[in-house]
């Protein structure tokens, strides 16, 4: 892949640049051969030149990252900071801004764990795989929340708000405390860590006035190069609730009855009710099953989730504490369910002292689920839809059968979920499709635009997404004609008057980049 | 789903910071453990995929006698199906071909 330059940026200044990186981090740790900038491009996207980086530089601490910093101002150069890169669905490792250059953090791994406490400090590096590992080895009995894609980086799966399995899910609301290189590379910490060896940095989140930790999620006013965590302590008993559903319809009442539960706090973890294509696209490939264009037909679909025992809709619920109480919450939960609706509930049980099985609800990282991709064949590829709702049955029922007949027109596989929130459900949609074909990768994209027209119309904004929607998702959120861009756009002129810093993440832009928005 | 995680024992994946002086020779099967394990031993994609396309026997790339350390380089670094491409960042030139020599070598593994 040949050098892409960002827009004002000469490649001489380019050269001189990766000069003075080299200067800080060692030569070998400037990467910006042709095959360099191919490796840190998004594998899965619909275009991969949209987003070509320049080529990365790889520090190794905290001192190396802010000289890298100070250096991109002097020469103008925009940096890309990712964790380990594996944002799949959302843009890996490569840049929104082509011509950027990567500021890869994958070689700073430091664990600290308080195991008392129950929290952990980590650099960007540490994968959830080395964390889970770590505390294994240690015999540390604290476990971790995994997203289905557990090769990532702990700490940029709670920065673009990703999910996880058990009752610490929410990974973003398990942050307490961070330590960023801000744009000028200057460093701060947030909450207590702004005193001097303060022991409360993972313990207390808000600190002394304002409290920035959001601030550096899904944004581009900084570089975080430490985040606390909080973890779970092993729990006496987990108790496992899994259900089948047989039709369509039942996503709506079973909505309903489970944001009870998360409402009143029985149901402390977040249920992903995911449809029979979720579960057989990480099972199967579709061309075993039927070797046609167009939409599978109803019998084809029930061969498929009678072979593997799954119904149109599944969900899996699960219990963490002690044991008494969670069969008295179980108790509860399956009466009220079975009294709700037909469906098919089996349970078990998990106890302290018994081998923890590689079970992602116990917080064994997996990487298994990524097999969805592969689903229509050649070299696949995935892009998320996953709009914001309130947690009502009806509600999700329209989306649902909107969603489904957009994926229908388009010719689309229908894969798709609904996960539970405290107070919101995210239905988190998978668009599966073959890069090796031009006319599926334009449908694909004519289709997520739809999607989101869509969603907005009946004003559910996106929680994340791809680097080639990150302005289309942004200009959706217009109350008072896009004040909250506005506002954003201030704080980066302020923070980041160079626009050093991941120009144009989640819709945020500098001045100088007035052409670069979508 | 369910079914690949009744099959599985757990992966042995204890996996120590690597991180060699030059003048030591670095340890293939810890840097697969580190950086390969999690997709290419039980219940990871890259197993899982392999799967779908040749004997459940020799899905495991531990268990395959024909890759050479030069395939295994580049199938890092350009990518295959599913596979995202290997940076240098991640693994570096040294690592890789350590990680290559490993597959490669196959009667110093134990089956």
């Amino acid at each position: 892949m040949k050098l892409s330059l960002p827009p004002g940026v000469s490649a001489a200044a380019m050269s001189a640049a990766f000069t003075d990186f080299a200067s800080v981090v060692g030569a070998q740790w400037v990467l910006a051969t042709d095959e360099d900038r191919q490796t840190y491009t998004d594998h899965f996207a619909l275009d991969e030149s949209r987003h070509a980086p320049a080529g990365a530089v790889v520090p190794s601490s905290v001192d190396e990252v802010r000289e890298v910093v100070r250096i991109a101002n002097k020469h103008r150069i925009p940096l890309w900071p990712i964790s380990r890169g594996k944002n799949f669905g959302y843009g890996g490792a490569a840049p929104r801004l082509k011509g950027s250059v990567v500021l890869d953090l994958s070689r700073m791994k430091k664990i600290e764990v308080d195991v008392e406490n129950g929290t952990v400090l980590v650099e960007p590096g540490v994968g959830f795989y080395d964390l889970h590992d770590y505390l294994r080895k240690n015999n540390i009995p604290l476990w971790i929340s995994v997203p289905g894609n557990s090769w990532g980086s702990v700490a940029g799966n709670a920065l673009d708000r990703g999910v996880g399995y058990t009752s610490y899910g929410d990974h973003t609301s398990k942050v307490c405390g961070l330590e960023v290189v801000l744009p000028d590379g200057d460093l701060v910490r947030t909450g207590m860590g702004a005193m001097d060896g303060a022991p409360t940095w993972q313990l207390y989140r808000y600190g002394f006035g304002p409290a920035w930790d959001q601030m550096f999620v899904q944004s581009n006013f900084g570089v975080v190069t430490k985040l606390g965590l909080w973890l779970m302590p092993e729990p006496e008993s987990v108790y496992a609730i899994d259900m089948e559903l047989d039709k369509p319809e039942d996503l709506g009442w079973m909505v309903d009855v489970l944001a009870e539960f998360r409402r009143d706090g029985t149901l402390q973890q977040a249920p992903s009710i995911g449809n029979w294509l979720r579960a057989a696209a990480v099972l199967t490939k579709r061309s075993d099953w039927y070797d046609k264009p167009g939409l599978l037909p109803d019998s084809v679909i029930n061969a498929i989730r009678q072979r593997f025992g799954i119904g149109w809709w599944s969900a899996s619920l699960r219990l963490y504490g002690y044991r008494d109480v969670n069969r008295a919450y179980a108790d509860v939960i399956t009466k009220r369910i079975s009294a709700a609706g037909k469906v098919e509930i089996k349970t078990k049980e998990w106890e302290r002292g018994t081998p923890v099985p590689p079970d992602p609800f116990m917080g064994y990282p997996i990487t298994f689920p990524l097999q969805n991709a592969n689903w229509y064949g050649g070299r696949a590829a995935h892009v998320g839809f996953s709009p914001v709702l309130p947690p009502r049955g009806d509600l999700a029922m329209e989306q649902f059968r909107r969603t489904h007949a957009i994926y229908t027109r388009y010719g689309f596989d229908y894969h798709a979920s609904f996960a539970m929130g405290e107070r919101h459900l995210t239905n988190v949609n998978q668009v599966l499709f073959d890069k090796d074909s031009p006319e599926m990768v334009k449908q694909a994209n004519a289709m997520f635009i739809e999607l989101v027209d869509d969603a907005t119309r009946h004003r559910y904004g996106e929680y994340r997404t791809h680097l080639d929607y990150m302005d289309l998702v942004a200009s959706t959120y217009d109350f008072n004609d896009h004040a909250l861009r506005r506002l954003n756009e201030k704080v980066k002129a302020a923070l980041d008057p160079n626009g050093i810093i991941a120009p144009g993440k989640n819709g945020i832009w500098s001045p100088g980049y007035e052409g670069e928005r979508a | 789903m369910k079914k690949l995680i009744a099959l599985v024992g757990l992966a042995g994946a204890a996996c120590a910071a690597v991180a060699a002086p030059d003048n030591v020779p670095l340890d293939g099967r810890a840097l697969f453990e580190e950086k390969c394990a999690m997709c290419h031993r039980d219940m990871g994609m890259g197993t899982g995929l392999l799967q779908r396309r040749m004997d459940a026997n020799i899905a495991r790339l531990e268990n395959r006698t024909d890759l050479t350390s030069e395939f295994v380089v580049m199938a890092a670094r350009i990518g295959i199906g599913n596979m995202p491409r290997i940076p240098r960042g991640e693994a570096s030139d040294a690592e890789l071909r350590a990680i290559g020599d490993y597959l490669a070598d196959s009667a110093t593994r134990a089956p």
